[in-house]
């Protein structure tokens, strides 16, 4: 097929139908495969939906705009894996709406910092960065830790996340408000929680009354320990 | 051309008013609350504008000015 | 000269007799203020965020004050209110004159753009600072002001598209193949990539259907192709426009325009996952995204040349007329940005650039030297026009504009280049005994000089944008730039 450029250009409707095909394959060839090729996501174990207050802390994170400083993504490159842990995997961020992988690292890389530092030191470092790391550029984030968490909604957030594909069980839904209070609070029995979200890290808030620095701290503390990465054979990991 | 412009439109900013009251009567977060009542104060004021610019059109049409599009 | 001569059909379509036409200039002349007020707001938050950066005290420990709430700020302000007013403007300007008809779809529609897209960015700015955000970049207001932008941009594409349809002119001047494939592409970017459930219809808070690396593919086909559709094609439709004009010497090559204008539209799509080498995107999708952005190279200089040698026999102008040096300079940079971003994609080079400030370097190079450079240069050429003035009130001010400006984006692009590449060596370095020599805090401290340079490249250059608004005003309001005889007017 050959169209002559003087009959597009006399023709606004087939030009722009024309510009529309061209910009429409390029798009198609490359995204709907990372749909339907299974491989795209690699058969990792023990990647779960984020706790009701991970996902709380997360909302935090991606309102900050804390990707625009710090990526979650450790390239498959020998000196990142040695800084920074195991390169991630496209399974780690699956449920991940939306992903956090970040461009720029103005501050270190954070897909695997959970559990790295302890609770007291992100609530620290978080309150006053430079307190702990003088050339830090971090700004102070003290006013989460003055800030209520605002918990009345999570049903309606968990109930959309799985609208969207996060695999929440009714048991996990109706458990929201329990398991969000009970993540915030170091002395609560946290049992329930692990059985429905294994390696969740309780956090140190006043109980009954979380602050957004706690949610904030429950995700940061997850980051990266999900994936079963001693069981991941090559096999598995192949794209 | 001009007046069938303005009632579209207008119809239009009427319908994105009311969408901003329902959704500031109804707000859950600040943010939805600014949004809605923002929206419905934009409509009130472009229909104003679009009922001035309609005056004007019909004043400069009675004075038999050029400036008429209707 | 006629517009008819501009389209490379000269003798094909003889002008018919000109017929008059009014042309809606209030709606330009309403973009053209915007933009210069978006300009000078994205030029000082940015230079703001890069004091944070040299010295975080800057972040004054509010909330809405902390560099990430305020960088979306910048980015918005920069692309879609300064680059989108521009874009408004010369567009609405170009499409009215290079196809002789007035503007379609009725004032009130004109003005329900002006307003509504305003609107937008104030509502999109205010939530990014009351901590609401998409967490993408580029593409960060929430849904619900999503689809108002939707609203706003059918109306867009239904006036534009509306008068090219109802063209007194034969052809489609070549300006505005590239603004009707931004309107388009756009279009396409936003609704595929905004896609989102809102937790309640009354809450702004709502999650992206798509989650991680198809998130990120598709966030990353939406920015890469932000830059190609919103910041390149408009722009380039933008170019081929007031340089001819200003340079009063037709388009160099109309062939080479047209070869340019469908591989770019084709090949830019493509280019998206260089933004994600060595991750957990499929290595496939990589090498693809890689080797589409290496080809792209092509089709970007066919526009540089383009423009550039549509100067040919003009090019002592550049020394008289300081508002076609930014054009030219502009079409430089354009030059500079498309070889840069190529060589960046490589995989082995992105290993050393990415996540580091060469990229920040390579963004401003194309944003300020090629975008602002671009508008610039046309919004000189227009505020005289439209104002029905002589001319503008001061060259010798343009003048300085220019060389503030220029020496503005020297500053940055080098500190940049120069941090960007000492943080990708220390990052990947290693000692005698085989250990990572550097702590990622080093990094950081080594930086802060070149932070403290870019933030003096950021402050020449709102120097210069403020003393262009001043400049503007003066050339508006000065009696010395007497209106013209009104035969002239309208270019």
């Amino acid at each position: 097929m050959f169209i002559r450029q003087e009959t597009i250009e006399k023709n606004a409707i087939l030009m722009l139908v024309l510009t529309l095909i061209c910009i429409s394959v390029g798009g198609i060839v490359e995204i709907i495969p990372t749909f339907t090729i299974e491989t795209t996501i690699e058969k990792v174990q023990g990647v779960r939906p984020y706790t009701p207050l991970e996902l709380m802390g997360r909302n935090i994170y991606v309102r900050e705009g804390c990707y625009l400083c710090h990526s979650q993504q450790i390239r498959a490159l020998k000196d990142e894996v040695e800084r920074y842990g195991h390169y991630s995997l496209a399974a780690e961020s699956m449920y991940d709406h939306p992903f956090q992988w970040g461009s720029k690292r103005i501050g270190p890389d954070l897909a695997r910092v959970g559990g790295k530092y302890s609770n007291d030191w992100h609530y620290a470092h978080l309150i006053n960065p430079q307190s702990l790391v003088p050339e830090s550029l971090m700004p102070k984030y003290a006013f989460l830790a003055e800030t209520p968490l605002e918990t009345g909604l999570i049903v309606n957030h968990l109930r959309t996340s799985r609208i969207v594909g996060v695999p929440y069980s009714e048991d996990a839904i109706a458990n929201a408000s329990k398991d969000l209070l009970a993540q915030a609070d170091a002395a609560a029995d946290g049992d329930a929680l692990l059985k429905r979200y294994p390696r969740a890290v309780q956090v140190a808030g006043k109980p009954g009354e979380p602050t957004e620095l706690d949610a904030l701290v429950a995700y940061l503390q997850v980051l990266g320990s999900m994936a079963d990465l001693a069981g991941a054979t090559p096999a598995k990991l192949k794209q | 051309m001009e007046e069938v412009s303005s009632i579209v439109v207008g119809i239009l900013v009427l319908i994105l008013g009311f969408t901003g009251l329902v959704l500031a009567s109804g707000a859950l977060d600040n943010e939805m609350y600014i949004f809605g009542l923002s929206l419905a104060g934009f409509a009130v004021i472009f229909e104003i504008g679009l009922i001035k610019a309609h005056f004007d059109r019909s004043d400069a049409a009675r004075r038999g000015g050029a400036g008429s599009h209707v | 000269m006629s517009e008819a001569t501009m389209d490379g059909f000269a003798a094909a379509s003889a002008p018919a007799v000109p017929r008059a036409v009014v042309y809606n200039e209030v709606i330009v002349k309403k973009f053209v203020i915007a933009a210069m007020f978006w300009a000078v707001v994205a030029f000082l938050v940015g230079t703001v965020l890069a004091l944070q950066l040299a010295w975080p005290a800057f972040n004054l420990g509010f909330s809405f004050t902390n560099f990430g709430r305020l960088r979306p700020v910048h980015t918005s302000a920069a692309i879609f209110a300064f680059g989108g007013s521009a874009l408004f403007a010369t567009s609405f300007y170009v499409v009215q004159r290079t196809c002789r008809a007035r503007l379609f779809g009725g004032e009130a529609l004109h003005n329900f753009i002006f307003w509504g897209y305003q609107l937008f960015i104030v509502m999109a700015a205010l939530s990014y600072v009351m901590g609401f955000s998409r967490g993408q970049e580029y593409s960060e207001p929430e849904w619900h002001l999503t689809i108002f932008l939707v609203i706003v941009w059918v109306a867009y594409a239904i006036v534009f598209i509306g008068t090219v349809l109802m063209r007194e002119e034969e052809h489609i001047y070549v300006a505005n193949w590239f603004y009707m494939a931004f309107i388009l592409t756009v279009a396409v970017l936003v609704l595929v990539n905004n896609v989102a459930v809102p937790i309640s219809i009354y809450s702004a808070k709502g999650y992206t259907v798509y989650s991680g690396v198809q998130n990120a593919l598709i966030q990353w086909w939406y920015g890469h192709n932000a830059v190609g559709f919103f910041l390149t094609a408009a722009f380039l439709g933008m170019m081929y426009y007031f340089v001819p004009k200003q340079a009063g010497r037709p388009i160099y090559s109309y062939r080479l325009s047209v070869v340019h204008f469908w591989s770019l539209v084709f090949m830019y799509i493509w280019a998206g996952p260089h933004h994600l080498h060595y991750t957990a995107l499929p290595d496939w999708a990589q090498t693809l995204g890689m080797v589409f952005s290496i080809i792209l190279w092509m089709p970007s200089w066919g526009g540089m040349i383009n423009g550039l040698m549509t100067l040919s026999g003009a090019w002592d102008k550049l020394r008289t007329d300081p508002a076609l040096r930014f054009s030219v300079t502009a079409v430089g940079f354009y030059g500079m940005s498309t070889f840069e971003g190529p060589v960046m994609s490589i995989r082995s080079v992105n290993a050393l650039s990415h996540y580091t400030d060469w990229t920040i370097g390579h963004v401003h190079s194309g944003a300020l030297g090629w975008v602002a450079f671009i508008c610039f240069g046309a919004i000189y050429y227009l505020v005289p026009i439209l104002w029905k003035r002589s001319g503008l009130y001061s060259i010798k001010l343009v003048s300085w504009h220019f060389w503030i400006a220029t020496l503005g984006i020297v500053l940055y692009i080098t500190s940049m280049w120069v941090a960007g590449i000492m943080q990708g060596l220390m990052w990947r370095a290693y000692d005698q005994f085989g250990f990572l020599q550097y702590s990622f805090s080093e990094s950081v401290n080594a930086v802060h000089p070149y932070y403290v340079i870019r933030a003096l490249g950021g402050v020449a250059f709102v120097s210069g944008a403020l003393i262009m608004v001043y400049n503007l005003i003066m050339t508006v309001c000065s009696s010395t730039t007497e209106r013209r005889d009104s035969a002239v007017a309208g270019g």
